[in-house]
């Protein structure tokens, strides 16, 4: 009898282990199927048209994808340095009694969800950029920006992780040389915490690309590529949640299945970059 | 209580009335100790763990004070001056005072960024000085032969004796006056340890050296002072070959015999 | 000058820089919490707990059918979600291991955490939405146990793999079966750890707005069918947020101020859980 349900139990945790498989499998295969349509019928201009027009039929995914790239990049190029400042400050500055409620309340902030991000944005942040650079505050600039705080705390409490993995007896010997607190950090620290603290980013960069509430607020979903960054853009995931529902074609439908599907490829491919190369999973002893 | 032998040569250092409290505690971990170290010679540091050698060698070059909190008091004079003092400049004296840990702390550079580290610190760029200097380290280290041909290698791919060799190279080429050794061979197997043993010996020519072990045997074979050391107090201070042989302390025979520690 | 006084100047200067990021950084975070919170608790009252939504200009209007909406399509996902991940989690740690398929199994689902929660729901808008010819609670619990699994399942993995392996032997030694060891033992010795998942998991799935949007979709008017749409607060929070009246926004306040302290409840909780382990 304990045989039995011994194997019964094996084989029951086996399957629905094996079925998370599955369902990525089934994802994909959903989403390439629901994309063929778009795919037969536009093939690589798809991405390579800028003109996105429904009632015209024309789908041109390229001023989402431009929407994606640049929003993204906005947002690393601001985050990237604050979250270097800041783990430096959490891991080797600051006074030991502000370093875990200050390191706490960023990794709190952290799990804040994006739609509140995206509010605060909204009703905060817009008025703010329509001040300074004019135009109406809905904009490229304002996505990257309210991007940047969304991924901050997350990128500052993995790099400050990253940072606390050097041996102290590994910075205590450039100290014992005449090393100054930045010495020991440039030299050691992070050279030594390179990987972890690369692989973060990318696997921050891996999430900003699909995020979509911190976003489709401020960004005003315009399909239109422009230089000028405030004025109203687009992503890929802000026209998913702008259009979804209202697409009333088989290839409006489909072609907004292919934008899923490239952005599933896109942060696949991403996080997986950083998984792989930049944080092979330490085996646990 | 204690007996310290007084020492004739000139003193590279000289504890005086000193007091070490950490952060953490409310009694101080070392307690009214005083300590002369001779200059050009071996001192070791003896006792059972939790006795405070460790933390008096770490105060020497200052290393309490990356962590908030810890107090010192009393005075260490080393150079005609006091260096507890709140307006020692720690980064000169760091220079001066070198340190080599328990473990081999290769930095993540290649062998010839870890010798040239404390030279580039200091500011010295110059291609030719500093090949050359790395080169007269890794000699002093009695490493060179091994590494001279892959000095652009991640200083991490060496052995532990190696990377503890490395360390030492390391720290002489900053041209210390005293290099601290914080048991620098409990990660060692012997073969390596008795290479590490023969180098300190050795550099005792140039450097004042003193060297915490928990190995009675290490300190009686490179030592030419040792000092026995028991609850944050320094109990004994003699000749290392009449404080093996002869204890004046009935607590330093007893340790050396084996009955505790 | 030296070059040791030009390093410690770099050095005093990269310390400033450092700690006005960290200003700068947890400036913003704190302005943005403080904006919840004000807006939060202005927009409070009770009616808020027991009216439904209301179109706007209306005096009682409320979030009554956002909370139960929300609460029933987390309750689904988180009732279908954690079993399953356990199980799985269980597989890796105490079958699996290290062997290939579990290696992939754990790299998968280490992907499919970060991966863009939208796209789950044009996956379950197909699969689901398009064949029913309407939207529903159901698909919305269905996209939240996807992105759910996961978390559960890595957890629970974690975890297991921390119990030491010498009380499974021990347990073994006295001729247990092995999924007795593991139901009784092995489960028992990871419990703050699993729930603390459990606990971080729902708190990640409560905040998501991206995926129902086209699954869960919407409703202004209480409704407990799960095959119906159904109201949740993230969405009716981004409906109001995003609509020109003032008292849907009030109410939009409302939403994101309950679902921020319930979600920061929900992390306080596990961190808690973990600590007391941790202090034994």
């Amino acid at each position: 009898m304990n045989t039995i349900i011994d194997r019964l139990f094996a084989n029951t945790t086996k399957i629905v282990a094996l079925s998370i498989l599955l369902i990525v499998a089934w994802i994909f295969a959903t989403l390439l199927q629901h994309s063929m349509e778009s795919i037969q019928a536009l093939g690589f201009n798809f991405i390579t048209e800028s003109k996105w027009a429904p009632n015209l039929e024309k789908f041109g995914a390229l001023p989402a994808i431009y929407g994606s790239v640049v929003s993204t990049f906005l947002a690393m190029i601001l985050a990237v340095p604050l979250a270097i400042g800041v783990a430096i400050f959490l891991s080797e500055l600051a006074p030991e009694k502000l370093k875990a409620p200050v390191g706490v309340s960023i990794e709190l902030l952290a799990a804040i969800p994006s739609v509140i991000y995206g509010m605060w944005g909204l009703f905060y942040f817009v008025p703010i950029i329509r001040d300074v650079f004019g135009g109406i505050g809905i904009s490229m600039l304002t996505a990257g920006i309210v991007l940047s705080i969304m991924i901050l705390p997350f990128m500052a409490a993995v790099t400050r992780d990253a940072m606390n993995t050097t041996p102290d007896i590994l910075k205590e010997s450039a100290y014992a040389l005449g090393g100054t607190k930045w010495d020991v950090i440039k030299d050691i620290v992070i050279p030594y915490a390179k990987a972890g603290i690369i692989g973060s980013f990318i696997l921050a960069l891996g999430r900003a690309i699909g995020e979509t509430m911190a976003v489709t607020f401020v960004m005003g979903n315009v399909h239109k590529i422009s230089m000028d960054l405030t004025a109203p853009a687009t992503s890929i995931p802000v026209t998913l949640a702008n259009e979804f529902t209202e697409a009333d074609s088989g290839l409006y439908y489909s072609s907004l299945f292919e934008l899923s599907l490239l952005l599933l490829v896109i942060s696949f491919t991403i996080i997986s970059i950083a998984k792989f190369y930049f944080l092979r999973r330490k085996r646990v002893a | 209580m204690a007996t310290i032998i007084d020492i004739t040569e000139e003193k590279a250092l000289e504890v005086r009335d000193f007091e070490f409290t950490y952060a953490s505690a409310d009694e101080p971990s070392i307690k009214k100790l005083d300590m002369p170290i001779a200059k050009n010679s071996i001192t070791a540091l003896i006792g059972p763990s939790g006795c405070g050698k460790t933390t008096l060698l770490r105060a020497f070059n200052r290393m309490h004070d990356l962590y908030p909190g810890n107090e010192y008091a009393g005075e260490i004079i080393f150079k005609d001056r006091n260096i507890l003092t709140p307006n020692e400049d720690l980064i000169n004296l760091r220079i001066q005072i070198g340190m080599i840990f328990q473990k081999p702390t290769a930095f993540p550079m290649s062998i010839f960024d870890n010798v040239a580290y404390g030279m580039k610190l200091q500011g010295i760029k110059n291609r030719t000085e500093l090949n050359d200097r790395v080169e007269k380290a890794l000699k002093d280290a009695a490493i060179w032969k091994e590494v001279k041909d892959r000095l652009k290698h991640d200083a991490n791919g060496l052995s532990g004796g190696q990377q503890q060799r490395l360390c030492i190279a390391r720290a002489v080429a900053v041209e210390p006056e005293v290099l601290l050794f914080d048991e620098p061979t409990s990660a060692l197997d012997p073969i390596s340890t008795a290479g590490i043993e023969e180098l300190i010996v050795e550099l005792r020519e140039r450097v004042s050296i003193i060297i915490v072990t928990h190995n009675m045997q290490q300190a009686a074979r490179v030592s030419d002072y040792t000092g026995f050391m028991y609850l944050g107090e320094l109990i004994e201070l003699g000749k290392t070959e009449e404080l093996f042989v002869t204890p004046k302390e009935k607590l330093t025979e007893e340790y050396i015999t084996g009955k505790f520690g | 000058m030296t070059h040791t006084q030009k390093r410690i100047i770099v050095n005093n200067i990269v310390m400033v820089l450092s700690t006005l990021s960290a200003v700068i950084g947890i400036g913003f975070l704190l302005w943005i919490l403080s904006v919840l919170v004000i807006n939060g608790v202005d927009a409070l009252s009770w009616s808020i707990f027991t009216e439904e939504g209301a179109p706007p200009g209306y005096e009682d209007s409320g979030l009554k059918h956002a909370l139960i909406g929300q609460l029933m399509i987390v309750g689904v996902a988180t009732f279908v979600g954690v079993p399953l991940g356990i199980l799985a989690g269980t597989y890796l740690s105490e079958y699996g291991q290290k062997s290939k398929l579990a290696e992939t199994i754990r790299d998968v689902s280490d992907i499919m955490m970060s991966a863009p929660s939208i796209v789950i729901g044009a996956f379950v808008y197909a699969i689901v939405v398009v064949p029913m010819g309407h939207f529903s609670g159901w698909a919305g619990s269905i996209a939240l146990t996807i992105i759910m699994l996961p978390i559960i399942l890595r957890t629970t993995d974690d975890m297991l793999q921390l119990v030491p392996s010498t009380l499974r032997e021990a347990a073994f030694a006295l001729g247990a079966p092995k999924y007795k060891v593991i139901t009784q033992v092995v489960y028992r010795g990871a419990k703050a750890g699993i729930l603390t998942g459990i606990l971080l998991g729902v708190a990640r799935v409560a905040g998501e707005t991206a995926p129902l949007l086209f699954t869960s979709f919407n409703d202004n008017f209480l409704n407990t069918d799960m095959n119906e749409p159904m109201a949740s607060l993230t969405v009716t929070m981004y409906n109001y947020a995003t609509s020109p009246y003032e008292d849907w926004q009030k109410l939009g306040w409302a939403a994101a101020f309950i679902l921020s302290m319930f979600i920061l409840s929900l992390n306080i909780l596990g961190r808690l859980f973990i600590m007391k382990k941790k202090g034994k």
